[in-house]
């Protein structure tokens, strides 16, 4: 009994003098358990100074942006190949001409921009105009040395359009406004706004897949046929420079 | 005799001068300054040179003159609607008024004529995309034609009284005198 009173006693007063170290041992298990929560903190708040600066990141994400411009240009060519064998228009960047805008018109009675770049340069009626962003307008007259777009909102712009979410076809109208009326030809479409207007894949008009807009408004009940709004992605307003694609 | 043909050759070279002056028109609208515009409309050009031509040089000059200015804008904008009906009847309008005693010098007048002008020619321009543009007659009683009339309307009136002004006492030959006559 005594003894192992004497036993009980010398055991606490051996483990008195160690309790840092249970109190480490318990403080790294929680270290263990939680996977290192403040550990790792600590040591990210300790070399924050030394981590890697915008440099670097730059750098990171510019050979990010040319692996995917690689992968566009191989992606194009696929596509290109498989249009060829389909005989369709050619979607290839191979006919772009630049052009800065010389004059702009985007409000008013009429919408057009002029371009300084004209049949000497190879720009014909119908060709297709690029901003960034997507499709601005059509060519609509040409003189040696420059040309006229009719722009995607003018009145009087047509041009046929194409949903690739649902597969469906429509007519972009230019009423004038921002926002050009969309014309569908289904009665009805199952389109929602958010849904992605390019031109047609297929079409012999204008440049396959190239973006337009996006649907912003939906008129199901309007007659004979559903309506809708288009918000453009290019805007015409802000852009010095464009691209005139021949087809 | 001397210095009645001095007087004339001077007028002569005033004319010629203002007469040069019309080149701008079709250079300032296809330039288009956005810091002169009102939600990217801007004024009518045109009215703004017409009104003091015509009420300096009467009805048939104001005509043809507005001919000759129909002709050069209406190539440069897309085909479809056209200055010729918008422009024509102000040039002789403004010149017929311009006949009448007093002359029309005052401000105030010159900015109202100008107003009444674009709100001409506007109308004109408005009527005729709706007659082109018959599949979308509907759509063109919108807030963008109403906008666009306004906007132009606005400031063109803002510009009149001043441009207008100068140019009257250009083509007078007073525009260096205007402290004197005030």
């Amino acid at each position: 009994m005594a003894g192992g009173l004497r036993f009980a006693g010398s055991s606490w007063r051996s483990w008195r003098g160690k309790w840092p170290l249970l109190f480490l041992l318990v403080a790294l298990s929680f270290v263990r358990w939680t996977k290192g929560a403040g550990f790792v903190d600590l040591y990210s708040l300790l070399i924050r100074p030394f981590w890697p600066g915008s440099a670097q990141r730059e750098w990171i994400q510019t050979g990010i942006q040319v692996e995917q411009q690689a992968r566009l240009i191989l992606l194009e060519q696929d596509n290109q190949r498989l249009r060829d064998m389909l005989s369709l228009n050619g979607g290839s960047n191979s006919g772009l001409i630049s052009a800065a805008v010389i004059s702009r018109k985007s409000s008013g009675w009429w919408q057009q921009l002029d371009l300084g770049q004209g049949l000497l340069a190879g720009v014909e009626e119908g060709d297709a105009v690029i901003g960034p962003g997507g499709l601005l307008g059509v060519i609509d007259s040409v003189t040696p040395t420059t040309a006229r777009v009719r722009l995607l909102t003018a009145p009087g712009s047509r041009i046929g359009v194409w949903i690739a979410r649902t597969k469906t076809h429509g007519i972009l109208l230019g009423t004038g406004t921002n926002r050009p009326q969309l014309r569908f030809l289904d009665k009805a479409p199952d389109l929602q706004p958010g849904d992605l207007v390019s031109t047609s894949p297929a079409s012999t008009l204008m440049p396959p897949n190239l973006p337009i807009g996006v649907i912003q408004t939906l008129d199901s009940k309007a007659l004979p046929l559903p309506t809708g709004r288009v918000q453009l992605l290019a805007s015409p307003e802000a852009i010095d420079w464009v691209q005139v694609q021949k087809l | 005799m001397g210095s009645g043909s001095e007087t004339l050759k001077e007028k002569n070279r005033r004319k010629i001068f203002f007469l040069a002056t019309a080149l701008l028109v079709p250079l300032v609208s296809l330039l288009s300054p956005s810091w002169l515009t009102i939600s990217g409309v801007g004024p009518c050009w045109a009215v703004l040179w017409l009104l003091p031509w015509a009420i300096e040089e009467g009805p048939m000059s104001g005509f043809i003159a507005a001919l000759c200015l129909s002709l050069i804008l209406d190539g440069l904008v897309l085909n479809g609607p056209s200055y010729f009906p918008a422009l024509t009847p102000l040039g002789w309008w403004f010149g017929r008024l311009g006949l009448k005693a007093p002359p029309i010098e005052r401000s105030f007048n010159l900015g109202l004529l100008a107003v009444i002008g674009t709100a001409f020619s506007g109308s004109i321009l408005w009527l005729q995309q709706l007659l082109f543009e018959q599949n979308t007659f509907n759509l063109l009683f919108n807030s963008w034609a109403l906008h666009t009339f306004l906007a132009e309307l606005i400031i063109t009136g803002l510009l009149a009284p001043f441009l207008c002004s100068v140019m009257i006492l250009l083509k007078r030959g007073s525009v260096f005198s205007i402290d004197r006559r005030f």
